[in-house]
């Protein structure tokens, strides 16, 4: 059993707390996504789970064993870098078989351990060239055969899909899913890009500014939001979010309605606005509404809808799907 | 191509030739001369070529002193510069890496080496407390002395270009700091450390007063000593005094012309997104 607990970890850099108090437990094989805004401490908290920053305070056990003091290299993990971090000077066998080479396994061991996550990864035929002459795709791969060969209990993600583009990510999304499925281990993941969360993860934990806001799986926290922040954060376009008169007249602190649970009528509605911009994106079209007395709401109409700018139209929340948070 | 741009590069190339060439082909004259012809000290085509007896004269002159200064030369050169590229990288790398109280105090130290000029008596004084003077590898510390906070500074700012993750990979892969250093960012450091090397073994093969100073005594003589000899021994001789300075020239074009081609920029190409 491969689990990650950390028991209130708290780092500090000087005066500024970054992390301020952390309890979570990661069960074994478990897909699990740190989500926040940047600056939220989600990368600083893989960072001390990977040895490479000492927590100021807590315990981190992987494994049922405390690694708090352990060095990286002993801890049974492997990371996969946001910028990659392939030894330039060295080919792609050298790369992927460096930490190998390093606890100076016998030569065929690494020979058979390298090839076979080179085809895991589909890399067999760039084993020889440098980093210089690979793709971005091609580069992230490798860098994730550097992790594979190592036999990690825990692989630890950070950000490793941000410099690919769209279409590519969206490949490698499926691929590590796949990826995650076949070899079984724990993945701690970090991203700051929701889509990534949501279909990747069996559990999300949304951080904000060093704490904990929410865990749960998925479409848990896009069905029950604790707090404003997650709303806004899970689901795209973000949640429509009032505060002030608007919620207290809702009877609460803030009042939240998703652009997809709402309906928009040309007659009749709950409230009346005119179209300021529409984005008609094929299989739905996102409209921005004005409305006089609570400011903009986003709506998303599935399929193509027909409306343009200055139009006035009726948008009435769907019953049941609205949120109200104190 | 417009005429400015023509008439630029014609005045580029005059300047280099006049500066570069010429110097080297009045020499090269001057070294095939008789003796007689030589001591009229003109630019002229030689009237009779002496190549080849000028040549075994001066290697042959004091008991062959030129070899032995070639011996000592090549000594000093490499000694001084394997521990220059050795120290100034790690130096260098420690500097960059590890942020500490002392660092401001250690750079400040290493501008200082940069900035004052050293003192010739007191480091006598030092080198024969240490019983270091008049030796080898006297000679060869005073270079890394002189040398150091120069190729510190260049590797420390090299290091700074070599992404930060690279290091975190390699400790995550189980590296200990000895195997990062020598493993992963040595070997990256390679266009400036032939740079360094460049620079520093022309410097260091062609230097003339830290020699005279710290290294007397007719077994220590080092190449630029020779020139220094043969101009007070062979007074009027200058067909000899010019073959030997050709002599003594050619090491460090041998070294200019290889490790020219070397110097590659974008040795970190492919390490990280770019």
């Amino acid at each position: 059993m491969t689990s990650v607990k950390l028991k209130s970890v708290k780092k500090s850099f000087g005066a500024v707390d970054i992390i301020k108090g952390i309890d979570l437990t990661i069960e074994d094989g478990e897909f699990c996504v740190f989500v926040g805004p940047s600056g939220c401490g989600k990368s600083t908290l893989l960072r001390i789970i990977s040895g490479l920053e000492e927590a100021t305070e807590g315990t981190i056990e992987i494994d049922g064993r405390d690694v708090t003091g352990e060095e990286p290299s002993k801890r049974g993990i492997a990371m996969v870098f946001q910028s990659y971090a392939l030894y330039p000077h060295l080919t792609v066998r050298e790369n992927v078989g460096f930490g190998l080479s390093l606890a100076k396994l016998p030569k065929d061991v690494i020979r058979q351990k390298v090839d076979a996550a080179a085809e895991a990864l589909q890399l067999t035929h760039l084993l020889d060239r440098k980093p210089k002459a690979l793709s971005g795709g091609q580069r992230q791969r490798v860098a994730i055969g550097r992790a594979m060969v190592r036999d990690p209990k825990v692989f630890l993600l950070d950000e490793p899909l941000s410099n690919l583009d769209a279409a590519l990510r969206a490949q490698m999304r499926i691929e590590l899913t796949d990826l995650h499925r076949k070899l079984g281990a724990t993945m701690i993941y970090v991203t700051h890009d929701q889509v990534e969360a949501m279909t990747m993860a069996d559990k999300i934990v949304v951080l904000n500014s060093g704490r904990i806001e929410q865990v749960g799986s998925p479409m848990d926290l896009y069905n029950n939001p604790v707090s404003p922040f997650v709303a806004g954060f899970i689901g795209s376009p973000k949640m429509n979010l009032y505060d002030g008169p608007v919620a207290a007249a809702q009877g609460c602190k803030t009042y939240g309605i998703r652009p997809e649970h709402v309906v928009l009528s040309a007659t009749n509605g709950t409230w009346k606005g005119s179209v300021r911009h529409v984005e008609h994106l094929g299989a739905d079209t996102v409209v921005y509404l004005v409305v006089p007395e609570m400011g903009e709401i986003v709506v998303r109409v599935s399929g193509d809808f027909k409306a343009a700018h200055g139009d006035i139209l009726w948008a009435s929340p769907v019953a049941g799907r609205e949120f109200r948070f104190n | 191509m417009t005429s400015r741009q023509r008439n630029t590069g014609i005045i580029a190339f005059l300047a280099a030739f006049i500066i570069f060439i010429l110097p080297f082909v009045f020499t090269f004259f001057m070294a095939v001369k008789s003796r007689q012809e030589a001591a009229l000290f003109l630019f002229t085509w030689p009237s009779e070529w002496h190549f080849w007896s000028n040549l075994v004269e001066v290697v042959q002159a004091r008991n062959y002193m030129l070899l032995l200064a070639y011996f000592n030369s090549t000594i000093i050169t490499v000694g001084a510069v394997a521990l220059l590229v050795i120290f100034g990288a790690m130096v260098g790398y420690v500097l960059q890496r590890r942020p500490s109280g002392w660092n401001k105090l250690i750079y400040a130290g290493v501008l200082m080496g940069l900035m004052v000029p050293p003192a010739v008596v007191p480091t006598i004084w030092v080198l024969q407390g240490l019983g270091l003077f008049k030796t080898i590898h006297g000679m060869i510390l005073i270079q890394v002395a002189y040398g150091l906070a120069f190729s510190v500074l260049l590797y420390r700012s090299f290091i700074a270009t070599i992404p930060r993750d690279l290091d975190e990979a390699a400790i995550i892969d189980g590296a200990k700091p000895w195997a990062i250093f020598f493993k992963v960012i040595l070997p990256l450091l390679k266009p400036v450390t032939v740079t360094l090397i460049l620079v520093q073994s022309i410097a260091i093969f062609n230097d003339f007063t830290n020699p005279l100073y710290y290294l007397p005594g007719r077994e220590n003589v080092t190449v630029q000593l020779t020139l220094f000899n043969f101009q007070s021994q062979f007074q009027s001789q200058f067909n000899l005094l010019f073959m030997n300075i050709l002599l003594v020239t050619i090491p460090p074009l041998i070294v200019f012309v290889i490790f020219n081609r070397q110097i590659v920029a974008g040795m970190t190409a492919g390490a990280v997104k770019g």
